[in-house]
């Protein structure tokens, strides 16, 4: 990069499954105010904001428009960015670009979504083709349920190791005071959970939430002068797929696909080569507890067909030797248009050592954030508590 | 100030559209609706057989050039059996759960058709690698678009076979 980003700060709302104690603009705010306290900033001194969501999700257009009080956009350059689930993390992104490229020294990020005031399902089915396809496409349940039939019978996974994952973030969920799903289950409680789409359970699935989430970003100088804790953003990666190919479901293909492309690329830019050991810590987009598992073998933390086996050691675990998502992750909390930049965030507190009862006990260097989304597309991005690391 | 209430404003945004097929998915459709049949496009640089047909293939970013008539008979690479009654956005109505689907990939074709099984929606009658042959509307009926497809059914004498070899069940350490 031209110039070194640092994540100087940030915040989240309270997400919940209700929040109509607040409006679309006061819960955005809530996540700004709270971002500009852990920065010790105030807005006059943010150069540019960038805000998205999911694109009709609340039945608004142009929100980066109407949200300029809230988002505190008033007077300043902007961008609406919305690029589907991926949205939270290419926010990031294009901020990280933008302060990269020496345009702006310090960028307010912000990905919201308030699911509760339109139905996620009847718009998601326009992420699909209108002539191919749409007839089936419903729903993200049926997405994830097809990938799970295609792992189970191509190496021998069962229900069992899928519950394993939606235990472990349920239970790291607990830790995390801003989670939606807290929930004290068992494996048997997940077997025992209602059937939604073969084999996906409720308990399987994510939840729909509402929520926000909020992130500063600033130059080296900026962040060396201003920020005890910056967190820098040592590389990005996003890759795309095409539509109407199985891709990210048939999980024996050969293709070169979106994760396992932009993991190689991120990879080589830093020089890693076993990413498990590299980095401390993983925060990845899992909207169904099999891709939790599909995520490990792509991003090359085990060989293909060896994820489920990694649940099933307890090696995920945040106590374990390769953490991922100690926050609770996509499924315990998916306020879609924020839930990338949660990855993100959560990941920075980490290594800020900040993140209260849920901070991985050992040492935090590095951390790893993928988001998915979109026609199968991803964004990754390389933390580190080491601007030249 | 006493707390205020906290109302809520119901309200059905309905939008029409009309969507233009364009040459490639034109020429699908139209082949689907008057003759039965289903066309692929072949890359004349990777030879990848994409359907739906498109302007050009992903992966090389050529033209694509080379019609390919495909069969009704393909294999099932993924399915679920849905028990949501998931609505069809196309209709507005919803598909009577529980019921089967997959991804279908024809004969000669790299690509997968997701579509309705015509199976007992059950785990026994279904799996990946099934053998399976897609049923059309009479031709009377068809309109030319995808729901001329009626659904995928099981080409007939075939077994589900064994599953992979079981492994020791691991234990609820939690």
């Amino acid at each position: 990069m031209k110039r070194n980003v640092a994540i100087i700060g940030g915040g989240q709302t309270r997400h919940a499954a209700r929040r109509h104690d607040v409006n679309q603009v006061e819960l955005v705010n809530e996540a700004v105010r709270a971002a500009l306290e852990d920065a010790r900033m105030t807005m006059e001194e943010i150069d540019t904001v960038l805000l998205g969501n999911m694109e009709f999700f609340e039945g608004c257009h142009m929100t980066d428009c109407w949200m300029a009080d809230g988002s505190g956009a008033y007077g300043k350059p902007g961008l609406k960015i919305t690029t589907g689930g991926t949205v939270g993390a290419t926010i990031v992104c294009a901020g990280a670009h933008h302060v990269a490229s020496g345009l702006f020294d310090k960028v307010l990020c912000i990905g919201f979504e308030k699911q509760e005031e339109g139905d996620t399902g009847a718009i998601l089915s326009g992420v699909a083709h209108p002539l191919y396809g749409r007839s089936m496409a419903g729903a993200a349940v049926g997405y994830f349920a097809m990938m799970a039939t295609s792992y189970m019978a191509a190496w021998g996974a069962r229900e069992i190791h899928s519950a394993m994952v939606a235990v472990k973030a349920r239970q790291n969920a607990r830790k995390n005071p801003y989670a939606h799903l807290k929930l004290d289950i068992t494996i048997q409680d997940v077997l025992n959970s209602r059937m939604l789409a073969y084999p996906i359970r409720m308990l399987d699935m994510c939840p729909a939430s509402n929520g926000a989430c909020a992130m500063i970003l600033a130059d080296e100088k900026t962040a060396r002068d201003r920020c005890e804790k910056p967190v820098w953003i040592r590389a990005m990666d996003s890759a795309h797929n095409e539509q109407f190919e199985l891709d990210w479901r048939d999980v024996t293909t050969q293709k070169p696909i979106f994760s396992k492309v932009s993991a190689a690329r991120l990879y080589r830019k830093l020089g890693v080569e076993r990413p498990a050991d590299y980095f401390d810590v993983f925060e990845i987009y899992e909207p169904a507890t099999w891709a939790e598992m599909v995520w490990y073998e792509n991003l090359g933390l085990c060989e293909p067909g060896e994820g489920f086996r990694m649940i099933e050691k307890g090696m995920t675990e945040i106590e374990g030797p390769i953490p991922v998502n100690p926050s609770g992750g996509v499924l315990s909390t998916n306020c879609i248009g924020a839930s990338a930049m949660l990855r993100v965030w959560e990941a920075a507190l980490q290594i800020r050592g900040d993140a209260g009862e849920h901070q991985v006990p050992k040492p935090v260097r590095r951390a790893l954030t993928t988001a998915y989304g979109g026609t199968n597309w991803t964004v990754l991005m390389a933390l580190s508590a080491a601007a030249r690391d | 100030m006493p707390e205020p209430e906290l109302i809520e404003i119901p309200m059905t945004v309905d939008v029409p559209y009309r969507f233009s097929a364009g040459h490639f998915m034109g020429r699908f459709l139209t082949e689907l609706r008057d003759n039965g049949t289903f066309f692929g496009i072949r890359c004349p640089r990777c030879g990848r057989v994409q359907m739906p047909p498109r302007v050009v293939c992903a992966v090389c970013h050529v033209p694509n050039t080379d019609w390919v008539k495909l069969g009704l008979e393909g294999t099932l690479a993924g399915f679920t059996i849905m028990y949501l009654p998931l609505t069809d956005p196309t209709t507005g109505k919803p598909h009577e759960p529980p019921f089967a689907y997959g991804s279908v990939r024809l004969d000669g074709s790299d690509s997968v058709v997701d579509h309705l099984l015509h199976v007992t929606p059950e785990v026994a009658h279904i799996w990946v690698g099934m053998r399976l042959r897609a049923v059309l509307r009479p031709q009377k009926d068809r309109i030319g678009d995808l729901s001329d497809i009626r659904y995928f059914e099981p080409l007939e004498n075939q077994q589900k076979p064994e599953p992979k070899p079981s492994r020791k069940e691991p234990s609820d350490a939690r």
